[in-house]
């Protein structure tokens, strides 16, 4: 009976040997670098029913999309548009493990643009660059938008890179705004940074249980990090030296750590007791709750500010209005604004009559028309004739913010080690910021750490 | 009158062995060992595609700088892995917050487990009913648990610190102070997971012979004595494997910490497993995670092992 057991088992315990020697076998079937368009740019619009799915993480935007999507069904009656949400902290994790998987229950993944250099170099989207060159007028675009949003090597600051090629392009702009209780402060906006710092801790001093500042501070998605970077640019700093890929010395020199101090003893003293852990969600509340006097938003986010329903400013918008007032950021020694938004890409992964759909949206999207739509539901458009006319400026009170903002944006890298780089900056800049680090050692490690991942990685 | 007395008979008459039917001429082949090997062959092919198949590959990919996005073949790097992560601080720090976590929280949830149990254990009048209430914790998922306790625990608008205030304590940062994060994560699986040690431990109360605490009673022996000399050490061994469970699954600890403080604040509640799904998905360091893995599974391994010995051993006196 023993003896035959042992059998059993040493046969069970062969085949899964032998399975997994099958597995160990088996190579990837994908080439690197991104799949070409060019067979979905060949391929026919279906016209059989067919659902354009999206995916992208849970906020405003998400759902103007979605209704954008139904304009677009008036185009192409066979097409339904679906927009499906994550949580943020969940948004690259559920695209790229779906990446890993190679195969995608979406057509297209909202990338935040930093994500671009990783998708690119393990050839999960599409390079459009041929396509777009025949189909779309890019002329319209900022070039830093076409660079930021969809070319993989993305070029320095404020300029397009001929080399590259094309994964993608705008969907969304956005850069953040400073939103002050004009009612305690004043009309004005404060002209400098320090001025602002300032006026929102006078602002506290005069009105017992308000806080001065709500901003993200969070040590999840990009929250605590673009915080940091923000003032990094105020103050004359830079990430890294793109040349020599450098981290360590460069993110850590003076303005480096003039920015954490002005962060963590200036910044963190004026904001709500316990918001170390806030992000998009609790700064929006904090603002509509009359809790602070100046706040820190992606604008793209910001919908919900004006709305009676969750606003304690005041029972209709006009009320709201009477009290906030809106302004791009304040200058300090630069006057640099982050770059956020993001682009439109096509899974590499999905059928060829699904990627000649997404390909046909992306060009209708493009469109004055479409685009001038999306503004009217609450998107930022990137088309410069669209930002620049009154369907947009007129549209919502703070988005002439973005228009003025956009000679000023600044971006992170958009390497492929994005994600790593970012757990690290996210991760020390909240450590400094809820008070577990110094601010000078939680600089010094983020930048050990991200050099080492730098170092090690092989691009 | 009929002679009723008669001898017994000298040896007792042959009884017929009853022997099956021979089977069907086609059924012949199915011997009892293969009918048994057939049934278990279901059970037995889920065991090794499910848990031995994963952990033999894991195992392969511990050994290579492998990540599952790369369009790039795995290559063999030895023992790299083992040693980066075994070396890495963030690994030394990442143990010390597991620990932490698991000598707090399982200590915390044994003595109030216990606790209840015994205090259920003396009523008779609605037993069940309060057993039912103090399992519903254990019932709800540990994301829908993490996601309220959130909300209770803000700082701002949470009821706890409502509460707190009401009495005059103040407002506490119970999941942004670096000392309080932790102690939070604590008291929410304590929350939550104390109904496993209690009903563990109120099957072993029940199970306790009522003769013994007769027979003290009839010595006059105390409470006390009572709980000391006959509860306890008849409990014991269930409580300690109650113990074993709940310390393997807190050492596992992934979904509170990924809910309620995303390891913060500045990664001070990140554990074990948090780290290892950072490096998984964040980086997709498939190799490197899949070392990190297996030294999670020898860690646990060799514990239960040891603690298991100490339980025979217990189980033998």
């Amino acid at each position: 009976m023993k003896g035959k057991l042992s059998k059993v088992w040493a046969a069970g315990c062969v085949l899964a040997a032998a399975a997994v020697l099958v597995a160990c076998g088996s190579s990837n079937d994908n080439g690197g670098g991104g799949g070409s368009a060019a067979k979905a740019a060949e391929t026919k619009l279906t016209d059989k029913p067919l659902t354009l799915t999206f995916l992208w993480f849970e906020w405003p935007p998400a759902h103007a999309l979605e209704e954008l999507g139904k304009e677009y069904t008036k185009t192409r009656p066979n097409v339904t548009v679906k927009v499906n949400t994550v949580p943020n902290p969940q948004w690259h994790d559920a695209i790229f493990t779906q990446f890993a998987a190679r195969k995608t229950n979406f057509d297209m993944p909202i990338l935040d643009s930093q994500n671009i250099g990783e998708a690119v170099t393990n050839g999960s989207i599409l390079d459009i660059t041929d396509w777009v060159k025949k189909n779309v007028d890019t002329s319209q675009y900022d070039p830093y938008f076409l660079a930021s949003y969809g070319q993989y090597p993305q070029a320095q600051t404020g300029k397009a890179n001929p080399d590259a090629k094309t994964y993608g392009l705008p969907l969304l702009g956005d850069t953040w705004s400073m939103i002050w209780r004009k009612d305690l402060m004043g009309d004005t906006p404060p002209a400098t940074w320090e001025d602002m710092i300032a006026a929102a801790k006078k602002c506290q001093q005069d009105n017992p249980g308000m806080s001065g500042l709500a901003f993200h501070q969070a040590g999840s998605g990009d929250a605590a990090a673009v915080t940091y970077n923000v003032l990094n640019a105020l103050y004359g700093g830079e990430l890294w030296n793109p040349d020599d890929r450098k981290i360590e010395g460069v993110i850590n020199n003076d303005a480096g750590k003039k920015a954490m101090h002005v962060l963590v003893d200036e910044m963190v003293p004026l904001a709500p007791k316990g918001s170390s852990n806030w992000f998009i969600d609790e700064v929006n509340a904090a603002i509509s709750q009359g809790k602070v006097c100046v706040g820190f938003q992606w604008i793209a986010a910001m919908g919900g500010l004006l709305d009676p329903a969750s606003s304690k400013l005041g029972k209709t918008k006009e009320e709201i209005l009477d009290k906030l007032a809106f302004a791009p950021l304040p200058k300090q020694d630069t006057d640099r604004v982050p770059l956020g938004g993001m682009g439109l890409h096509i899974s590499k992964y999905i059928p060829a009559d699904h990627q000649a759909e997404a390909l046909n949206f992306i060009k209708w999207f493009q469109t004055p028309e479409a685009q001038k739509k999306w503004a009217q539901l609450g998107g930022v458009p990137a088309r410069n004739d669209v930002l620049n006319s009154p369907e947009f400026l007129d549209t919502l009170p703070y988005n002439k913010v973005f228009t003025e903002s956009v000679p000023r944006l600044k971006d992170f890298w958009n390497l492929p080690e994005y994600a790593k780089l970012l757990n690290v900056h996210t991760t020390q800049v909240n450590a400094a910021i809820s008070g577990t680090q110094q601010p000078d050692a939680a600089l010094d490690k983020l930048a050990k750490d991200e050099q080492a991942i730098l170092d090690e990685s092989s691009h | 009158m009929a002679d009723t007395l008669q001898t017994p008979p000298a040896a007792s008459p042959a009884v017929e062995r009853l022997q099956a039917p021979p089977a069907a001429a086609r059924f012949r082949f199915l011997t009892d060992r293969k009918l048994a090997t057939l049934f278990i062959a279901p059970a037995l092919a889920l065991l090794l595609f499910l848990s031995i198949w994963p952990l033999i590959w894991l195992i392969r990919l511990s050994f290579t700088d492998y990540s599952v996005t790369r369009d790039v073949p795995a290559s063999f790097i030895g023992l790299d892995n083992y040693v980066d992560v075994i070396t890495s601080d963030q690994t030394h720090k990442r143990l010390v917050t597991t620990l932490i976590f698991v000598v707090g929280a399982v200590g915390l949830q044994t003595v109030l487990g216990f606790t209840i149990a015994y205090l259920i254990s003396r009523r008779m009048r609605g037993r069940g009913v309060l057993t039912t209430l103090f399992l519903i914790p254990m019932m709800l998922s540990p994301v829908v648990v993490g996601l309220f306790w959130k909300f209770m625990l803000d700082v701002q608008f949470g009821v706890v610190n409502s509460f707190a205030d009401s009495l005059g304590l103040g407002r506490a940062e119970w999941l942004t102070n670096q000392k309080l994060a932790l102690f939070s994560l604590i008291i929410v699986d304590t929350w939550q997971w104390t109904p496993f040690i209690m009903l563990i431990a109120l099957a072993g109360l029940t199970a306790v012979p009522k003769y013994l605490y007769e027979a003290a009673e009839i010595d006059r022996a105390s409470e006390w004595f009572r709980f000391r000399r006959i509860t306890l050490p008849l409990v014991w061994p269930l409580l300690l494997i109650a113990i074993m469970f709940r310390a393997i699954e807190a050492f596992r600890l992934f979904d509170l910490v990924y809910i309620l403080t995303g390891g913060g604040p500045g990664g001070t509640t990140e554990t074990i497993s948090f780290q290892v799904y950072k490096i998984a998905f964040f980086g997709f360091d498939t190799g490197r995670a899949s070392a990190y893995g297996v030294l999670i599974v020898i860690v646990v391994t060799i514990a239960a092992q040891l603690y298991l010995r100490y339980l025979n051993r217990l189980q033998e006196r």
